[in-house]
């Protein structure tokens, strides 16, 4: 067997492919800050297109494989959608306000609407996004949305919060194996074991800060009682000190150890036909970013913002590659679904967080 | 020709290409299996952000992609296509123009927080029903007696007297709202008066018994029914809630993290608000006390008399600067 041939009969090559991050603070600062001035100008109406730029900003600074991604938001179709659930949104609080007995009725409205809102703003957020021409799409139900969201809820409750992980877990797969690009769908396959080690781990650790916090007050109290001597003043103010460190740093490093497990839980492994994404972030690494981001946020008044956020997201991209099976030009566009743009639109404005 | 990569919008497939706009505003994509040649009008052009990849989109889903934005500007330019997007891109690369937003930005939130905001508020109370005011009212008394206030220790043929007092000052005012005195001893508050919407006002006990004559009294309540009438309460309410919105209009499209940073100026600026909320009911007591024919000096001397307490402190940290507002010199 000759070598060339050898080559091209191994169509299955495989090969490591970084993220690229190419926005910087600089920039995202001075796009953030005319389109904000733009947006009150004219009295919010631009917020729209001031939110596509940004979004634009990002997608676009982000490539893969050389091919850039590309937000596809139109601001008109957000904006619509923008006032009919700001409307909706001000009905509510006008009714509630003045009758506080419909909050009761309409309460059960609501935990309805939620799946429904989740569904459309999933739904607008992925058919918005593309790579190489082909578009994002999301075919999770108003069924499996009411399911991982109220029916696995009301079970983690029941249960006393012991099968909290399900319930993460149940909503990470209903979000992202609904997801696919083209016609090829993503395969989600975590553990549920990991779930239940993450969330049992970041309990555990918030337990024992607690526990230690108390107890150490509780002997520096004493300390202080017994001594009340120079030489213990030093120790107390040092173990005052210490403490004012730990209350501060350990909910951000119980954060960040939360944060790095359940987006690795959520991408690594993440399967797109034969390619495999990885996503390795550490623990150690973000908490760093954290505590600098929350510095330069505080020491500038909320200036730093568009930095921190920039930093945020090239970490992530730098811990994340695709571990792909040949070649990623095979992926075939799907036939447009058709569509509810004005609804979807709508759950945009609700733009909800999923952490993902 | 601009070179750049086409997507034909059916697979992922990269292929090198070159497009050329003319002249004669078609537009060219050469390099491709199948050349396009087509009216500049039939494509969409992406506008340009930074230096993030700009996009050709033909009408059937295929797309052109090329990182030479400023080859893409200068066609668009010879055309005269470019448009509005173009300005925008210029304004977002300088940081003088940044720095300049900023400073609008950071204008106009002090504008509206300072000026437009209590006009709105101000505004919005008089659309307010009663029956809302009522409820706030009654629900902020609920919560006061929860955690700051105690059952008032006056004999009860004084709280009648007090009370038959703000009844006799209230009613030739017929504003339509229902005053009502709520006695109650202050604890931690010390000598102390406020106004609830819907026209409930608490004295202090104690504030009662620092007086030294029935018209300082009549002066602290007279103070209250200026905030009533001025409904500062359900403004204030407003406000904070004006502050609130407009915090996450600035900062809510790009993040929660700023919260902090955002809460310092508000509180600063509810700080003014509030003393001009005093200020106003200042003037109406005067003015109140002048149409009487009692003496202005009851007001004065009843502030300085909170002022210069054991329980200053306490009263100062629920009003504003009383040197500003009575002129203690003169009363001694």
């Amino acid at each position: 067997m000759d070598v060339m041939s050898a080559g091209a009969a191994a169509p299955a090559a495989r090969s490591t492919i970084p993220f690229e991050f190419r926005a910087t603070g600089a920039e995202y600062f001075r796009i953030w800050i005319v389109n904000l001035l733009l947006t009150i100008l004219t009295l919010g109406i631009y917020s729209a297109w001031a939110k596509v730029r940004r979004l634009r900003y990002l997608y676009g600074s982000t490539s893969l494989a050389g091919s850039a991604f590309e937000y596809h938001g139109q601001p008109l179709q957000i904006l619509k959608g923008r006032l009919i659930a700001v409307t909706a949104l001000a009905i509510y609080l006008v009714a509630t306000n003045l009758w506080p007995l419909t909050a009761l009725l309409l309460l059960p409205v609501l935990v309805f609407a939620m799946p429904w809102v989740i569904v459309k703003s999933r739904r607008f957020h992925l058919r918005m996004s593309s790579w190489r021409g082909i578009r994002f799409g999301f075919h999770g139900t108003y069924g499996g949305a009411l399911g991982a969201y109220i029916g696995w809820a009301i079970i983690a409750v029941l249960t006393l919060y012991i099968l909290m992980p399900l319930w993460i877990y149940q909503r990470v797969r209903y979000l992202l194996s609904g997801s696919s690009f083209g016609t090829e769908r993503f395969a989600f396959s975590a553990s549920i074991g990991r779930y239940f080690a993450f969330y049992f781990i970041a309990l555990g650790l918030g337990l024992a800060t607690i526990v230690g916090l108390v107890v150490s007050t509780m002997g520096m109290a004493a300390a202080a009682g017994s001594g009340g001597e120079a030489a213990s003043l030093a120790v107390t103010i040092t173990a005052m000190v210490a403490l004012i460190a730990v209350v501060i740093l350990a909910p951000l490093a119980i954060g960040a150890y939360w944060e790095r497990s359940f987006t690795n839980a959520a991408y690594d492994g993440l399967a797109l036909g034969p390619h495999r994404l990885a996503c390795r972030i550490r623990t150690g690494r973000l908490l760093w970013l954290y505590v600098t981001n929350v510095l330069g946020v505080l020491l500038t008044l909320g200036l730093f913002y568009p930095w921190a956020l920039i930093r945020r997201l090239r970490y992530q991209l730098e811990c994340m590659h695709v571990e792909a099976e040949g070649s990623l030009e095979n992926f075939a566009a799907a036939a447009a679904p058709p569509a509810d743009a004005t609804g979807e639109a709508v759950g945009e404005f609700f733009d909800v967080d999923f952490g993902l | 020709m601009i070179a750049g990569r086409f997507f034909d919008g059916r697979t992922s497939a990269a292929q090198p290409a070159w497009l050329a706009l003319g002249a004669d505003r078609m537009v060219r994509l050469e390099g491709i299996a199948e050349p396009r040649y087509v009216p500049l009008a039939s494509v969409r052009i992406s506008d340009r952000i930074a230096d993030i990849p700009r996009r050709v989109e033909f009408d059937d889903g295929a797309t052109f992609e090329t990182a030479d934005n400023d080859a893409v500007d200068a066609a668009l330019d010879a055309l005269g296509a470019g448009g509005f997007g173009r300005r925008i891109v210029h304004w977002e690369r300088r940081w003088a123009i940044a720095a300049a937003a900023l400073a609008g930005v950071a204008i106009a939130s002090w504008l509206f927080v300072q000026h437009g905001l209590p006009r709105l508020a101000a505004a919005a109370a008089q659309k307010v029903p009663p029956s809302l005011d009522a409820a706030i009212g009654s629900e902020g008394l609920v919560i006061m007696d929860r955690t700051l206030l105690a059952p008032s220790k006056l004999p009860a043929a004084r709280q009648d007297e007090l009370r038959s007092r703000l009844a006799a000052m209230s009613a030739p005012l017929a504003d339509g709202h229902a005053y009502r005195l709520e006695l109650r001893r202050g604890r931690g508050l010390g000598p102390n008066a406020f106004a609830l919407p819907s026209g409930i006002i608490v004295l202090t006990d104690e504030l009662v018994e620092l007086a030294q004559h029935e018209d300082e009294i009549a002066a602290v309540l007279a103070h209250e029914i200026g905030h009533v009438r001025h409904r500062h309460a359900l403004r204030m309410l407003l406000q904070d809630a004006g502050v609130a919105a407009l915090a996450f209009a600035v900062l809510g499209d790009i993040g929660t993290a700023s919260s902090l940073a955002v809460a310092l100026p508000v509180v600063l600026v509810q700080a003014k608000h509030s003393r001009d909320m005093e200020r106003e009911a200042d003037a109406f007591a005067r003015q109140w006390l002048r149409e009487q024919g009692l003496a202005g000096s009851h007001f004065d001397a009843m502030m300085c008399r909170l002022a210069a307490g054991d329980d200053a402190v306490a009263y100062l940290s629920t009003h504003p600067p009383l040197a500003e507002r009575a002129d203690c010199a003169r009363v001694r």
